[in-house]
């Protein structure tokens, strides 16, 4: 529980003295005038080598990367300025103001070059930035997920190197080194990866966003596995054509066709625009029954298999335990037929989901309660969507949804936490304690007065679940139950 | 309506509805210890809220004194009024922040209008950031800030000492480092 100095040791250039106790109860006290370290424990004039309690001194990037981000940034200036300027201008001026602007941008990154450093303290990456602003970054190294030297083509050109560090379901590159050269990058990143010691031996999280069979044109012979269920291509295109952009088609191709009838003179132009338009509200639905033509999932052993897509079949891994969120959604139109759809988030991290529409989101594109049921008790073992008890918010939630008050709902169950929202497009969230990142008590005027507040927990990636407006006592005894939990289940898998 | 002597103890303020007289970000006031922020912080801000109000009444009086429209002249006044209104409100806001490290995790709350609670397990920390602006430095501060998995985590805490601030992020990465799991 106490931070044990040994692991980490104090921050560099600051002196080791002051840091506290760690009981909270030293802490904070507002009387500490005189403190003697700037925040970042970073000395006025950098090249001092940080003295005792050191693991090594600070290390600037590449002498050349200033150069390297002014070119960048020379084209980013030619493509402001574009064509018209040039023409306006004339070329001498053009050539004159492109030298001032880089020149300019390359100032400024020789003095950001001068002010980045990194080192590694203890099992912690830091990385130092900024003059005026001035940031520090702590990356615990246990917390790395990957580490990657990437080669853009001026870094190629001068033998530099990109370094990127990818920390768990971040989302995007968390501090990049840009540039280093590429023996001190890939050592570095030998460095880093050994430090990091067991999350370099694990399985990336890429994997959970492998596609096994891009292009390939005949569907898989067979999902391995035991095949759970496969989605009908009939119920698919029905329930497409149940979405409101289809419903709504023929009202609008008769509205084109009255205006067609009735203005004196159309132009070719305002028809083909419509007709674009139209087209483009289409492709949602059109897509949706292409990419989720001949759906079928399976299961093996701690994973879910996906097969599906017409012109582009995609065969797609989800490791059960990586699933952050299941969202089951009941569009209006579908209530007819008691369709719903699932969809899941799963963590990863951003290069495996560059394009995002092979992020593996779906569960279930269409189908019934029984079945839908029947596959959250595969994802979420003991976990049976057609019987959780949700609670609704208090009475007087009434005056802030007059109508939705009903579909409000929120209830903590053995391992997950549920809520649901919605009046017209009914959606349930169920989220598992173990995945829940953070958990927030929201409470705006308008709740103060009525005594209530918004309990949120926190997932990576997507939203994670929201339970809206409860009475504020019970919202406390949630976020406890929910951060409790959450801590019981991290800890005792 | 609040009570400046005494921020940490003291509820933050006017919670008409809150039961049981709790504040309405002081939950379980028995296992948690607040700990307040610097109120050097109300002077950032404030220099800052009249940066702002400087930038915006020069738009809207230059306006007024070349076009004579009447609405700039209102504008003007908004702008006066506003800044005031949240002059006013500064202190009472910096006093609302608050943080407190408990065994498993870091909670921090702040807001005066839309009141935020956040709870983050040390373990499900990423990275932390300190942080600090001229203004900041100028009064001796900075920010850290914990980073999660989750995007909307929202544990940030302005107006630190620097000693503070290294120590809690020395501490923050040292039980991340203890407690660490994957997703």
């Amino acid at each position: 529980m106490s931070d044990g100095p040994s692991t980490s040791p104090p921050t560099g250039p600051t002196p080791p003295g002051p840091v506290l106790p760690a009981g909270p109860a030293a802490t904070g006290v507002p009387g500490t005038d005189a403190a003697p370290a700037d925040p970042f424990g970073a000395p006025e004039p950098w090249p001092a080598p940080p003295g005792g309690g050191e693991g090594e001194p600070r290390q600037r990037l590449h002498p050349l990367s200033p150069v390297l981000h002014g070119a960048k940034s020379l084209v980013v200036v030619i493509a402001g300025l574009s064509w018209s300027t040039l023409s306006r201008v004339g070329f001498g001026w053009f050539a004159a103001m492109v030298a001032v602007l880089a020149l300019g941008a390359t100032v400024l990154s020789v003095i950001s070059w001068y002010n980045t450093g990194y080192h590694v303290v203890g099992r912690e990456l830091r990385v130092y930035e900024g003059l005026l602003w001035r940031r520090t970054r702590a990356i615990p190294l246990e917390r790395l997920q990957a580490v990657e030297v990437v080669r853009p083509l001026l870094a190629q050109l001068t033998g530099l190197a990109e370094l990127r560090l990818e920390v768990v379901g971040g989302g995007k590159t968390e501090a990049p080194l840009a540039y280093l050269g590429v023996a001190d990058a890939a050592l570095l990143r030998e460095r880093l990866l050994a430090l990091a010691g067991r999350v370099a031996q694990l399985p990336a999280p890429g994997d959970a966003t492998a596609p096994v069979a891009p292009g390939a044109t005949a569907p898989p012979a067979a999902a391995p596995g035991r095949p759970l269920h496969a989605v009908r291509n009939q119920t698919l295109l029905i329930s497409q054509l149940l979405t409101p952009q289809a419903f709504l088609l023929p009202f609008g191709v008769a509205f084109v066709v009255v205006q067609f009838l009735t203005a004196e003179s159309w132009s070719f132009v305002a028809v083909a625009s419509t007709l674009t338009a139209m087209a483009g509200v289409l492709l949602q639905p059109i897509r949706r029954v292409l990419d989720d033509w001949n759906f079928r999932l399976a299961r093996d052993g701690g994973t879910l298999r996906v097969h599906n897509g017409l012109l582009e079949t995609r065969a797609q891994t989800v490791p059960l335990e990586r699933v952050q969120t299941v969202r089951a959604t009941w569009p209006l139109l579908w209530r007819m037929k008691g369709w719903l759809r699932l969809r899941l988030e799963v963590a990863g991290y951003s290069v495996a989901e560059a394009d995002d529409r092979s992020r593996p989101d779906r569960l279930l594109p269409v189908g019934d309660l029984p079945t839908a049921t029947m596959i959250v008790a595969e994802v979420l073992p003991g976990v049976r969507l057609d019987a959780l008890p949700l609670s609704p918010p208090p009475r007087r939630t009434r005056w802030l949804h007059p109508l939705g008050r009903a579909a409000f709902g929120a209830g903590l169950f053995e391992r997950v936490f549920a809520t649901r929202s919605g009046r017209l497009t009914r959606q349930l969230v169920i989220v598992p304690y173990a995945r829940i990142q953070s958990v927030r008590v929201v409470q705006g005027p308008i709740q103060r007065r009525l005594g209530l507040a918004t309990v949120h927990a926190d997932t990576a990636g997507g939203s994670g679940a929201t339970a809206q407006d409860r009475d504020l006592a019970e919202a406390w005894s949630l976020a406890a139950d929910l951060t409790e939990r959450a801590h019981q289940a991290r800890t005792q898998p | 309506m609040s009570t400046p002597g005494a921020p940490p103890p003291s509820g933050p303020d006017a919670s008409t509805a809150a039961p049981a007289g709790r504040g309405p970000l002081e939950p379980w006031p028995d296992t948690v210890n607040w700990q307040p922020i610097s109120t050097d912080l109300i002077w950032v801000e404030l220099i800052r809220l009249a940066i702002v109000v400087a930038i915006g009444l020069a738009v809207t009086a230059v306006g007024w004194a070349l076009s004579g429209q009447w609405l700039f002249g209102l504008a003007v006044a908004v702008v006066v009024v506003l800044g005031v209104w949240r002059a006013i409100a500064i202190g009472r806001a910096v006093r609302a922040w608050g943080y407190a490290e408990r065994e498993n995790d870091l909670l921090v709350r702040h807001g005066l209008l839309v009141r935020r609670l956040s709870i983050v397990p040390y373990s499900r920390m990423q990275f932390v950031d300190v942080s600090a602006g001229p203004l900041e430095r100028a009064f001796d501060l900075a920010t850290v800030q914990l980073h999660t998995a989750a995007a909307a985590s929202d544990a940030r805490v302005p107006g630190l000492r620097p000693t503070e601030a290294s120590r809690l992020r020395d501490r923050l990465t040292a039980l991340g480092e203890d407690r660490a799991e994957g997703l």
